[in-house]
């Protein structure tokens, strides 16, 4: 690259420079939106009501939104709601697969081709929301956390790609644990999952991401308003137009000034609420999908 | 099953007489080999029958006349009649074959330009920052994206009409405008999906042997001789499964987009197979109509994303599983 860097006309300069551009504003078109959220949500709510949709520096400064949000009832049942969900199904998720994978990847397994295109059936084929709908009804999963945790809890994707991964497991490794006495739980237990550590930490990200943004579902099984997820309180909020399940409780329990607060404000602050968690782990997305996607470090 | 089944196929091979050692102990070990893998299959195998596999079974009441007290009567295709007799079921057709254009028209390219883009970028530090910042809305939920959309594309504060207005022109109230509805979902569908799509691509341009570029640079080649002759037909076979792939998800509008974008005013305008079905079936309580509809679609998904997979197969080597 450096020989290209140093023979540089000025046309070739002006295309970089083009090119950079572009991509930098595609950068601002991508976080522009969730920087004038910011800026509204920690504006001086008094203020909010004339902010351009433009603008990325907050009006005033205060953080009366943020406490009215997280002292909301309906906002904290539906943190905790979505943790618990989130943590449950990724856990469970992650170690159904894995054992699933491990079993599917031992060449010679007999059945194996069978049980593949049994997994694949179910890519191939979905009857929709209706039968589902009747299962999670004949199993009392309505109303219940369980009708969230136990949907896709093994992903047939999810599946597959750990099985082409333990698939490049080195046979000498297995036999040679075998030799030693060790049994498959073992093996799976000391071999398998340590090498497997970093794409199990991407089917975990995975699990993690899919079922934080799951609203559909909670959306039709849990009729329990207080069952409810963050993103379907979201929903409910910002896209139904919603206010009062959101102000109406901090208007009449904590706050009394709450008619005063702006909406706008409020709804601003209760999406980057909802995105925060999948912030924290974004760091470990970039780092465990992108190397998963490229397998190799970028050249340059 | 599987675990009985195995044990009982294995067992039943005769351990005694002209049966050389070697072979027994083979058998003995295969028995010993295998069940725990079958074991550890078991609660993921459950799981799919339970609710993959059912669910499957259960489709049959579209065919059936549900009844409170069962059993169901068998009615046939009565409600596949029913449907296609349905002007609206038309309609929601129509409009799933529409956005889907849109979407394969005007979504599909932009991923590859931005791939052919960031791979220009010298320096990865600048180039890390980039991706950083254009991936992550591929992360985000429908319901935050629609909040995002609702919020930029306000006809009294959002930043597009804020733009329109220095322009002195009247505000559009979008997400509410017939007219606009559709190409709210294509450009939120970019702003989703065009940064994170792009990964797929820059891996096969990263793929691409480096010895063809210094060939090019020999030969004289500017940045666009080398882009056009070189990384572009490197990622054709890349453009060509992805394309074939996205042509089999062809019935796949994307439920969970369009109910977060819809209301009132524009639902004729983007009502989809899934949101219909949604919406006669746990809304209206007509089940059986509702599984007749998702289960067209299944159908034709399926026979289209089997085509698709043989298609890509045969033309690139690489299939969708």
């Amino acid at each position: 690259m450096a020989a290209h860097n140093v023979r540089r006309t000025p046309l070739e300069r002006l295309e970089y420079a083009i090119i950079v551009s572009t991509l930098m504003f595609l950068v601002v078109l991508t976080v522009q939106p969730l920087l004038n959220l910011l800026a509204i949500s920690f504006s001086d709510p008094g203020k909010v009501a004339g902010m351009s949709g433009l603008t990325v520096v907050p009006n005033g400064f205060s953080t009366e939104v943020w406490n009215l949000l997280i002292n909301n009832s309906a906002v904290q049942r539906g943190l905790l709601n979505s943790i618990f969900i989130t943590l449950v199904s990724t856990v469970l998720g992650v170690v159904l697969t894995a054992l699933m994978a491990w079993a599917l990847s031992r060449p010679g397994l007999p059945g194996r081709r069978a049980i593949f295109v049994f997994v694949l059936v179910t890519i191939v084929f979905e009857p929709g929301i209706i039968p589902d709908y009747f299962i999670n009804k004949r199993l009392g999963l309505i109303d219940s956390y369980w009708s969230l945790i136990l949907f896709k809890v093994v992903n047939a994707w999810y599946l597959i790609i750990l099985v082409r991964f333990f698939e490049e497991v080195p046979k000498e490794l297995i036999e040679a644990s075998e030799l030693d006495g060790a049994n498959p739980f073992q093996i799976f237990w000391y071999v398998a999952l340590p090498l497997a550590k970093s794409a199990l930490a991407t089917i975990a990200l995975f699990y993690f991401v899919f079922h934080w943004n799951e609203f559909f579902r909670a959306m039709i099984y849990l009729n329990d308003q207080s069952k409810w997820p963050l993103q379907v309180v979201l929903r409910q909020f910002v896209v139904e137009g919603d206010k009062l399940a959101m102000v109406g409780v901090v208007d009449s329990n904590n706050y009394t000034g709450a008619s005063q607060i702006n909406i706008r404000a409020l709804k601003a602050g209760m999406i980057l609420l909802t995105i925060a968690p999948i912030l924290a782990i974004y760091p470990l997305i970039l780092k465990f999908f992108t190397k998963g996607t490229m397998s190799g470090a970028l050249k340059g | 099953m599987t675990v009985s089944n195995e044990l009982v196929t294995e067992a039943a091979i005769p351990r005694d007489g002209n049966v050389p050692n070697i072979r027994r102990r083979s058998v003995t070990k295969g028995v010993r080999q295998w069940w725990p893998y079958y074991l550890m299959m078991a609660p993921g195998l459950i799981f799919f029958v339970i609710f993959h596999y059912f669910p499957i079974w259960e489709a049959k009441i579209a065919f059936e006349q549900l009844r409170i007290i069962p059993p169901n009567i068998w009615v046939g295709i009565k409600h596949f009649q029913t449907l296609f007799s349905s002007p609206i079921f038309w309609q929601v057709l129509v409009n799933t074959l529409i956005i889907s254009t849109m979407k394969i028209v005007f979504v599909f390219p932009i991923p590859i330009i931005v791939a052919l883009l960031l791979n220009e970028i010298r320096g990865g530090a600048f180039r890390k920052f980039i991706q950083s910042a254009i991936y992550l809305p591929h992360f985000l939920s429908w319901v935050v994206i629609a909040g995002v959309f609702i919020a930029v594309l306000s006809p009294s504060d959002g930043a597009v009409n804020d733009i329109i207005g220095f322009f002195g022109l009247q505000p559009v109230s979008f997400m509410t405008d017939t007219g606009s509805i559709r190409w709210v979902l294509v450009f939120s569908e970019i702003w989703r999906s065009a940064g994170w799509d792009s990964l797929l691509y820059l891996a096969a341009i990263i793929a691409i042997d480096q010895e063809l570029y210094d060939a090019a640079e020999i030969d004289g080649a500017n940045r666009w001789q080398k882009i056009r002759y070189v990384t572009i037909p490197g990622i054709v076979p890349t453009i060509a499964t992805l394309f074939i792939l996205n042509a089999g998800m062809f019935l796949n509008a994307d439920l969970n987009q369009v109910i977060n974008f819809s209301n009132d005013v524009v639902r004729s305008k983007i009502d989809i197979i899934d949101t219909y079905v949604y919406r006669i079936g746990l809304q209206t309580g007509e089940y059986s109509l509702a599984t007749a509809a998702g289960l067209f679609k299944a159908v034709l998904g399926m026979l289209m994303i089997v085509a698709a997979h043989l298609l890509s197969k045969r033309l690139t080597g690489k299939g969708v599983w």
